[in-house]
Formats: structure tokens, C-alpha cells, sequence
């Protein structure tokens, strides 16, 4: 565990010109890696015949993985590692040296291990993900503008829809975690680093490495499954599933990592006074968040593993003809499947439950409620992921069981709404644009609780699944609630992060251009589910058109809002008005510190005497 | 916005509480969200039947009026969200400096325990509403199920085919005939793939060596389409066929034509 | 980290001049996505015949077009095929066909490969063309049996308020490997080429858009043989554009 005075009184590395670890950074992991992947690649084709499927799948799995490693081993990941397996440790030096501390902006490239610089990096990978699949979505948009399917063939279009989803489904669940679970939740709770400042390191680079991996699917010929890669037709799918096989299987590792960890400093790193019921909820939030990954994205692994060795040396997990079954990999993925989906929206509202008192001036509404609130979608998540097959066949039996608990999920998620209609009555709220985002979370939210309900009646399921509805349902949840989350979480933090207010016109301008566009969007998906349009199809019938065409033009609305977005992130990093030290007036600790943060955070640690809500006229 | 004046009066809150429906802020929410809860009563009737295809079978019928029923057990909860919502968005506070405090509420107890019940027993209710609707149409398949004709139906990439065995026919489109139960067990030949008959407001997928059954009665005439819900590869779009209902006389010629024998 | 000296006039124009740029660059992505969507063999339009043929007191003008389908590259290539890039089993020239809408199409496929087995024995059957038969070196039949076959041509499309619905699936005889020839068709495919002469005529409808594919399983190797070639955009499956 890092701690004050290991950051304090060392001194610079002893000849630092020929020590190993000054020498490392990302463009070294590159070579090393791409050196890596290219040995495997040429030692295992030459021993392997390529032309063969599951030979070819073994070579490509082998290559991908490698790269990793490579790249792992070139920026230094396994220096510390290597020297405990030779009963030494990095020196004070060396690690004051990974802290990045002083210098500039080429830590951002290392192997760097504070949280901070690890915060922005994430802020950067989350915004190229982001950006890759909206620039995904505009092309499916695209093509469904009109019937016929003429802008694209199946076989890209199948890949865009995969792709698209699957890089979503990435950037969305480090989208609040990544950033603000790294750069922020640390200081809010008082710490100097995080508990393991190298393993959060790792998970940022870990990611980074199946970045590449994911994108060259497209070059193996793209995956036709969709995100959710049901066998067998994952099973059946080209060279391209392989990197998606891959991809799952790294980011997996890097969730598991970066969930073990956050916990850890929450556990044990909190301030001298910080209680549980002291705890900001932004904090109890994300944790939550990690803590159900870590169960859940283990089965997700699992499940890709098994597809890889049905597809690289032919079991049959999943292949009736042998035994197997696709319902096994059904279960496994939804398993993870539908935790994630509050993995993904647990941190998004706890942003927004931190930024109410802030705005309204008032304490939180019922903080208790807001904890019950959380541990029980937490808790329920892990017993509901049937409702996604009720129409597999799997057990019909099973199907009222599991629409009784996706339905009780209803009761926390109000629980939610409660807190933050309740912090807002009686208060004045301040209308800046993270308030704003609370407002337009209250409705998207509720559209998508209440669609929600209806997906997760069996009777009224058997007419909406696998239609355009069910699509429509979850981007109101995942997009309209969790990611405008994060967005208003980078609005309220911005300041912190970057020393900068964010733009205002243009994050105003932004927001009301995603938010109505948003509406429109999936208004005309709405429509074009109940009028029975199935989901992930390249083409579809005439009468689906004018739905379809109100779809698009919401699209390319929210493309452009969020064009702007980018432009005032990379605009105010620079250029914005310099921040006061709390621009919003809050109590949390994050707002104590100067920019930039200095590397221990605090020069003194803080006591903490009370929770952070203490707003309100008669607060004692 | 001047309705916040009963907030500033600082009364106990025993007073407040007692005259809570003088009080402007709740008139106002209140106004709101049952303004809101119209509307969405009114949109639940509307939206689905409006948007929805044509009813053609009694199970399409009851997954229709269950969409309308939710959305009015639905309403209430849109109508507090909303009007509570709408009340603070119209009472804010404008300027580029914060907003003086606000009363320093920490929590609510007999609210927060009015919440969770009233939350729970809409959950209930919508619980039981869908176990009712799904327990009697178990019940009717089951009533149904002796003199239904059987249809078997294979999925493969990327048509549909259907078997009459009894009949002796099979073919690429789905003809039923008027008020007839029928009974069809899905099968795959590949990948998974999902039965759908829109119009007949049936759905189930279709897997290898793993046979699903559904059944339905047909009881409007007129043609329906037949989708496929369950990505299957390159040509899932277009993995799509017609069927119809057509009087009992119709269906017996249709089979005699297609060199089957009619029941 | 300096402080903001910007005009507002200059912020403005790099607002614009990041959104034009972003927009372009998604623009020219969607170009590129649709460039490579293309036909890369072009498209294979029916030829206009003379005469018309009269069926159930319907007067329809006559229209014709070939098309081959290989066990490999090589085969295609021998045959003066050489678009696609795998070497797959495919059907050739093109893949995209035109026809004339209300029309009398009369369809060679020259049919060059072996076969196994039907996943589904439904495509067996001849269904959709005009006297419900196909016309084999010379002999009409109305069905194949599962494991006579090489490949099959099936056309169909989404049932559409816009549209005609059309259906055609027609089996195509494989070539049998112990033939008097001792042909083999993967092994030895140019010195001997051989292969069966597959003819059927049906009737198009009003415009629209259709697809068609093989339904037998031939991408080896595969689960249910359907990936490798059969889930390839282009090999065994394409476009049919009916215009009016």
C-alpha cells in the first residue's frame, strides 16, 4: 500500500540514465508487443496450418494474447513483479519515480501509478471509445434511414451492430469508474493513492491493450453475433470472433484488477472519521458497482473461454449435435449480463445523487434510503438474469420466478427516485448543466424504468423481444440515465481534473442537442418496436419507414451535441476560465484540494467530523 | 415564482404538516402530476393499440390490453415523478451564483415508508396482473392442446419451413386455419433462431435438438407476417416469410393444392 | 496552463471548424463503409429476350441470364470467373442480378460442384418456379433428394407493404465423384470439367428488393457448415433487384 512517507523525504533515482524503469513507456509496450505478436504469429503459423479453422483460431487467440503481454512487459508492468520473484522490491526512488511526479505530460505514456494520471486516462480511452462507437451508431443510423439495405452489406452491417454494442458496453462501464472512480473517489475519501497505486496502473494498461485487439476485427473479417456473441453462432463466426473473444477476455482481467482495487481503498483508506454512514454517495456507488463486477464479469470470461475452445480445439460446450447446449452459454452471459447493466448504472446515478445537495443546497434526501436503494438492485441484480431468456425455451416454468424478481427490482430503483425527488422538493436547484443532467435523468430513467416493466412481463415480453423496443428500452436506461451520468460527472469535475471550467454555452448547447435528440431517437424506436420491427437487421419493411426515418434524424442530432461536447473538453482543458478551487460550493473533499492536486493529495491528511451533505438553514 | 412563500413562512412543522394541502409548493406538484398522469393514461390506451399490428389471436388480444393496464399502473408513478419533477425545474433558482440554502430536510420517515409501499404494491399488482395473464393462457394451451393441429416448424439459416404431418404438406409460408387451435414445435437446424408470428402475439426461439412448443388460435382472417427475433447470421433480416388465416374451406383446398390430403 | 485569451470570435470559428471537421470525418468513414459495400463483380442484369409467353391468360415478355457456381477459386477462374477474393466455393458472375419487373426470367446455373447433405430436406423441393419443376441436363423434376444435391438457389425477401412477395428455391444436382469421367470436383477441377446444366424459369412481380442464398450447407468446417462462404457476403448469397 502506498502511504505518505513513502512519497515523502526520497530522493531522485541514483543514475537515472541507466535504470531500466526511466526508459519504459507506451511507445516501447508498442514495440515490444507488435514484436511479440509478430513472433507468435510466424512461430505458430509455421507449426500450425492457418488454413484449418481451429488451427487458425488457436494462432490468432495465441497472437492477440501475446501482444498483450508484450505490450504489458514493454511499458513495464512486471519490473515490480519480477524483482519480488527475486525477493527484492522497487526502491522509494523508483516508486516515487513511477508517481510520475514532475513529469509533465509524457506520465500520461507510462507506467504511472497515480490515481490521478490514471483518472485522465481512462477520461481519454472512454472518450475514443465513446467517439469510435457514436461513429458506429451514425453508421447504423445510416443505413436505416431508408428500407432496402443499400448503404451497407449484412455482413458489415452485423459487424457495426456487434462492434457498436460491444465498445458501448466497454466505455460505459468504465465511463464514470474509469475516470472519476480513479481520479476523484481517492480524494473524496481522503487518501493519498489508491491501496494498490500499481495494480491500478496495470488495469488502465491492461484495458489499453484490448483496444487494439477489439478494433482488428474488423480486419479478420468482423463479428456477426452482435454483443451479446450467442453461441453457436459465435461458434460458426470467422477469424474476426476471435478478437472479440480476446478483447472480453482482457477486459475482464483489467475489471477484475481494477475492481479489487477500488474496493480495497475504499475499505481500508478512507479518512480518520469517515464512517460508513459518512461516506460520500458517488463512493458508495462505485464501489457497489466494482464490488458486483468482480462476481460477475468472471462468468462473462468464462463463457468466452468456452467459446474459444469450442472454436480452437472443437469441444462442444455449446454444440447440440455433441451434447452441449446454447442455453449453457445463455446463462453464463446473463449472468454477467445482467449485473452489468447496474454495474453500468449504479456509478452514473451516484454522480448525480452527489451533484443534487450541491445544486439544491440541501442535505441528501434520506441517505439511508439511497444505501437500501443501491444494495438492493446490487443484491436482486444477480437473481433476475433469466428474464432475458423467457423466450429460449430453456424452462418455462422458471419464467413467473423471474418476473417476480425482476419486478421487485422496481422497488430500490423507486427507492432511487425518492432520494433525489426528495432532495429537490423545497429546494431552489441551481441550473447549471450537471443539474440540468439531473432533471433529464429523472425522465429518461422513468421511461426507461417503465418500459423496463413491460419487458419484464413474460406475456407482454413474448411480443417485445428481440424487437427494436427492447433496443430502445436499454438506451434509455444505459444512455439516457448512466452515460448522462457521466457526462454531467465530467461537468461537475472538470474543474478538478483540468484546473479549467468546462465551456458553458457549448455544454448547454451539447446537452439539449443529445437530450432532445435523444428523445426523438427513441421515440421513432419505440414505435418501430411496437409495430414489430425486430432488432439488429440491416433492412426492413415499408411500414417501419417513417419510424425509422424520425430515428435518424435524433441520431445525427445527438451526434453533433456530442461533437460539441468534444470540442469544449479539448477547448476548456487549455483555454477554459480558470477554476476556483470550488466552483460549485460543495462540502466533499475533493473540493479542499488546489489544482493541481498535489501528489499525496493532502499535506496534511483530513479528519472527517461529519457526512458531506451538511447544506440547509437550520443544518446544526 | 412567487409560491415559495409559504416555504419561507418557517411554520413548525406540525403546522406544516397539517395544512400540508394549503401549501402551494404541494398544490402545484400535485396539479402537475395529475395533469401528467392523464396524459399517460390517456397515451397508454392509445400509443400501443394505435402502434401495435393487427390482433389476430386471443394471446395478441391479451398482450395488447396488458401493455395499456401497465401503462396506467404506471401513470401515478409518472404523475409523482414528473410533477414533483416539473414543480422544483419551474421554482429554480437562475444566476451564476448558488442558490441561498435550502431547509436542511434530512429525511422523512413516514414518507419514505408511504414510498416504499406504495411502490411495492404497484410492483405487486403488476406481478400478479402478468402471473394471472401467463397462468391462464398456460390454462387455455393446455385445453387447447388435444385436437390442435400440429405444425412443425424449422428455422434454418435464413428461412422458415413448415411441416404439416398429419397432412402431408410442408411449405415456406404459415397458412392456419380460422379459430382452430394450433400447436407448433420449434426446431432448429443450426443456430438459434426465434419463431415469430407477429400478428399472432406468439415468440419462442428455436434451437438445435432442443424442441420448444407454443400454441395459439388464430381467430381473425387475413394475413400476418412470420420474423425471426434472434440475430442469425448474415441474412437475419431477411429471414422473414407470410402467413394467413383463412376460412377452414380455404385451408383444405390450399393443403389439396399443395398435394396434401385435408383433415 | 495558461489563462484564457481567446476571443470569442476565435472560439467560435474552432468550435466550427472541429465540428465540420468531426462531421467529415464521420461522413468520409460512412463513404468509406458504403465504398467498400459495393458489388465488387458488378451486376449481373437479365437479357431482354423476344417474344412473350402466355400463362394463365397473362401476356409476360421473356427475359434470360446464366450464372455458374464453383467449388473454388480455381474452378472459377477456369470458367473466366475471377472476382472474389477467398477461395470458397461462390456462384459467379455477380452476385447483385437485375430483372425486369412482370416478366418471364428463364435461369441457367451451371453447376460445377459435389455435395453432401441438406441441414433442412425442405430445399429438396422445387418450389416458386413456373410449372413448379426445373429442368436438369434435359430431365424436369419437381424435387432432389437431401443428399443429391450440390447447392441450392433460393430467393426470397421481407414481406413488405411495397413490395411483391417472391419466393423461388430451386435444389441443384451435385456432381456425382464416381461419374463415368471419375471426375472429382475438388480435386482435379479443370482438367475435367464437368458439370450439370440446371434450367427453371419463374415469374417476377412488381419492383422491389430480394435476396438470395444457397441453403445447402457448404462452408466447411463450420458449425452447421453454414459460416466460412455461406455467411460471406457474396459467395453463396447476393441481391436481387427486381426494377419496374
Amino acid at each position: 500500500m502506498t502511504t505518505l512517507d513513502q512519497h515523502v523525504g526520497t530522493r531522485p533515482i541514483p543514475n537515472p540514465k541507466k535504470s531500466l524503469i526511466t526508459k519504459l513507456n507506451a511507445g516501447t509496450g508498442l514495440i515490444v508487443g507488435i514484436i511479440f505478436a509478430l513472433l507468435t504469429y510466424r512461430g505458430l503459423s509455421t507449426v500450425l496450418d492457418i488454413s484449418i479453422y481451429e488451427l487458425n483460431n488457436r494462432v490468432l487467440l495465441a497472437t492477440m494474447f501475446m501482444w498483450s503481454i508484450g505490450f504489458l512487459a514493454g511499458i513495464g508492468a512486471f519490473i515490480g513483479p519480477i524483482r519480488w520473484l527475486i525477493g527484492e522490491d522497487l526502491t522509494a526512488e523508483e516508486q516515487l519515480y513511477l508517481a510520475g511526479d514532475g513529469q509533465g505530460i509524457k506520465r500520461y505514456f507510462k507506467y504511472c501509478t497515480d490515481h490521478k494520471v490514471v483518472g485522465i486516462q481512462y477520461l481519454w480511452g472512454v472518450i475514443v471509445l465513446l467517439a469510435v462507437g457514436g461513429a458506429m451508431a451514425m453508421m447504423i443510423r445510416t443505413d436505416l434511414a431508408n428500407p432496402g439495405g443499400h448503404f451497407i452489406t449484412p455482413s458489415v452491417y452485423n459487424s457495426l451492430v456487434g462492434l457498436h454494442g460491444i465498445t458501448m458496453i466497454i466505455a460505459l462501464i468504465i465511463v464514470a469508474t474509469g475516470p472519476f472512480g480513479n481520479y476523484i473517489m481517492p480524494i473524496m475519501i481522503g487518501a493519498a493513492d489508491m491501496a494498490f497505486p500499481r495494480l491500478n496502473a496495470l488495469s488502465w494498461w491492461v484495458l489499453f491493450t484490448a483496444i487494439p485487439v477489439l478494433c482488428s476485427a474488423w480486419f479478420l473479417g468482423g463479428i456477426p453475433t452482435g454483443w451479446t456473441a450467442y453461441a453457436p453462432l459465435s461458434v460458426q463466426a470467422g477469424p474476426g470472433m476471435n478478437a472479440f473473444i480476446a478483447a472480453i477476455i482482457i477486459f475482464a482481467i483489467s475489471t477484475a484488477v481494477s475492481g479489487a482495487n477500488i474496493t480495497a481503498t475504499v475499505i481500508t483508506m478512507r479518512a480518520k472519521g469517515m464512517t460508513w454512514n459518512r461516506v460520500p454517495i458517488f463512493v458508495v456507488g462505485a464501489t457497489l458497482s466494482v464490488a458486483m463486477a468482480i462476481p460477475a464479469f468472471p462468468t462473462f470470461m468464462l463463457a468466452m473461454i468456452m467459446t474459444a475452445m469450442d472454436r480452437s480445439f472443437l469441444t462442444g460446450f455449446f454444440d447440440a449435435n455433441v451434447g452441449g447446449t446454447g442455453w449453457l452459454y445463455a446463462h453464463l452471459f446473463w449472468i454477467m449480463g445482467h449485473p452489468e447493466v447496474y454495474v453500468i448504472l449504479l456509478p452514473g446515478v451516484a454522480i448525480l445523487m452527489e451533484i443534487v445537495p450541491v445544486f439544491v443546497r440541501k442535505p441528501l434526501f434520506s441517505y439511508t434510503s439511497a444505501i437500501v436503494g443501491f444494495a438492493g438492485i446490487v443484491g436482486l441484480s444477480f437473481l433476475v438474469w433469466a428474464h432475458h431468456m423467457y423466450m429460449t425455451g430453456w424452462m418455462p416454468m422458471l419464467n413467473g420466478p423471474f418476473m417476480v424478481t425482476t419486478e421487485m427490482i422496481s422497488v430500490p430503483t423507486g427507492l432511487i427516485f425518492l432520494v433525489i425527488l426528495g432532495t429537490l422538493w423545497n429546494g431552489k436547484p441551481w441550473l447549471k448543466v450537471p443539474m440540468l443532467a439531473v432533471y433529464a435523468f429523472l425522465w429518461n430513467m422513468l421511461v426507461g424504468g417503465i418500459t423496463g416493466l413491460y419487458l419484464s412481463d413474460v406475456p407482454a415480453d413474448m411480443y417485445l423481444h428481440g424487437s427494436m423496443y427492447v433496443t430502445a428500452h436499454f438506451h434509455y436506461t444505459l444512455m439516457g440515465a448512466a452515460l448522462t451520468g457521466a457526462v454531467a460527472g465530467l461537468s461537475y469535475w472538470y474543474p478538478k481534473m483540468t484546473g479549467h471550467m468546462l465551456h458553458e454555452r457549448a455544454s448547454y448547447i451539447s446537452f439539449w442537442l443529445v437530450q432532445i435528440g435523444f428523445q426523438v431517437l427513441y421515440l421513432g424506436m419505440f414505435i418501430a418496436g411496437a409495430e414489430g420491427q425486430p432488432r439488429r437487421v440491416v433492412d426492413y419493411a415499408e411500414q417501419f419507414a417513417t419510424s425509422n426515418k424520425i430515428s435518424t434524424m435524433g441520431a445525427y442530432t445527438i451526434g453533433i451535441g456530442f461533437i460539441v461536447l468534444l470540442w469544449a473538453v479539448i477547448h476548456s482543458w487549455r483555454h477554459g476560465k480558470i477554476a476556483p478551487m470550488n466552483p460549485w460550493g460543495a462540502k466533499t473533499l475533493e473540493w479542499t484540494v488546489p489544482y493541481p492536486v498535489p501528489l499525496v493529495n493532502f499535506d496534511t491528511p483530513p479528519v472527517v467530523t461529519s457526512d458531506p451533505y451538511g447544506y440547509g438553514r437550520s443544518a446544526k | 415564482m412567487s409560491e415559495h412563500d409559504s416555504v419561507d413562512l418557517k411554520p413548525t412543522p406540525g403546522d406544516r404538516l397539517a395544512n400540508f394541502y394549503k401549501r402551494s409548493d404541494v398544490i402545484q406538484s400535485t396539479i402537475f402530476g395529475v395533469i401528467v398522469t392523464g396524459i399517460f393514461v390517456i397515451l397508454g390506451g392509445k400509443f400501443y393499440t394505435k402502434w401495435m399490428p393487427t390482433v389476430m389471436s386471443t394471446d395478441m388480444k391479451a398482450i395488447e390490453r396488458l401493455m395499456v393496464v401497465f401503462t396506467w399502473i404506471a401513470a401515478p408513478v409518472c404523475g409523482v415523478v414528473l410533477g414533483v419533477a416539473l414543480y422544483t425545474f419551474l421554482n429554480r433558482h437562475s444566476g451564476d451564483t448558488q442558490p441561498p440554502d435550502g431547509p436542511a430536510t434530512r429525511t422523512n420517515g413516514p414518507i419514505v415508508l408511504l414510498w416504499s409501499v406504495v411502490t411495492s404494491l404497484l410492483a405487486l399488482t403488476a406481478v400478479i396482473y402478468g402471473i394471472t395473464e401467463l397462468n391462464s393462457s398456460s390454462i387455455a394451451s393446455a385445453k387447447n392442446a388435444e385436437d390442435a393441429m400440429v405444425v412443425n416448424v424449422t428455422g434454418s439459416q435464413w428461412v422458415w419451413t413448415f411441416e404439416y404431418p398429419k397432412l402431408g404438406v410442408s411449405s415456406h409460408v404459415l397458412m392456419l386455419p380460422l379459430n382452430h387451435p394450433v400447436t407448433f414445435h420449434i426446431n432448429s437446424v443450426d443456430v438459434n433462431h426465434s419463431f415469430w408470428p407477429v400478428q399472432l402475439g406468439v415468440k419462442v426461439d428455436a434451437n438445435k435438438l432442443a424442441e420448444t412448443i407454443a400454441e395459439t388460435t388464430p381467430n381473425k382472417l387475413g394475413e400476418f407476417d412470420v420474423k425471426c427475433a434472434e440475430l442469425c447470421g448474415l441474412y437475419h433480416a431477411y429471414m422473414e416469410t407470410t402467413g394467413e388465416v383463412m376460412t377452414v374451406d380455404d385451408f383444405n383446398s390450399w393443403v389439396v393444392a399443395q398435394g396434401g390430403h385435408s383433415a | 496552463m495558461t489563462s484564457s485569451n481567446m476571443t470569442a470570435r476565435k472560439r467560435l470559428a474552432s468550435a466550427l471548424v472541429a465540428t465540420i471537421f468531426s462531421v467529415s470525418t464521420v461522413a468520409g468513414l460512412g463513404v468509406l463503409l458504403h465504398k467498400l459495400s459495393a458489388d465488387s463483380n458488378g451486376t449481373l442484369v437479365a437479357t431482354k429476350e423476344a417474344g412473350t409467353i402466355t400463362l394463365d391468360g397473362k401476356v409476360y415478355p421473356k427475359a434470360s441470364l446464366t450464372m455458374g457456381v464453383y467449388a473454388d477459386k480455381e474452378q472459377a477462374a477456369a470458367d473466366g470467373f475471377t472476382g472474389n477474393k477467398n477461395d470458397w466455393v461462390q456462384y459467379g458472375p455477380s452476385n447483385h442480378l437485375i430483372l425486369p419487373a412482370n416478366t418471364y426470367i428463364t435461369m441457367t446455373i451451371h453447376g460445377y460442384d459435389g455435395g453432401e447433405e441438406l441441414n433442412n430436406p425442405y430445399f429438396g423441393k422445387v418450389v416458386g418456379t413456373v410449372g413448379g419443376t426445373v429442368n436438369i441436363d434435359g430431365e424436369d423434376i419437381t424435387s432432389l433428394p437431401y443428399n443429391k444435391i450440390q447447392h441450392t438457389w433460393t430467393l426470397h425477401g421481407i414481406p413488405s407493404s411495397s413490395q411483391d412477395p417472391l419466393f423461388v428455391s430451386v435444389p441443384l444436382l451435385r456432381v456425382e465423384e464416381d461419374e463415368e469421367t471419375g471426375w472429382v470436383p475438388t480435386e482435379d477441377p479443370i482438367t475435367n470439367f464437368k458439370g450439370h446444366t440446371i434450367t427453371f424459369s419463374f415469374l417476377t412481380k412488381g419492383a422491389g428488393n430480394y435476396v438470395w442464398n444457397c441453403e445447402f450447407p457448404c462452408g466447411d468446417n463450420t458449425y452447421a457448415k453454414f459460416g466460412a462462404a455461406m455467411s460471406g457476403y457474396g459467395y453463396m448469397s447476393g441481391k436481387v433487384t427486381v426494377t419496374a
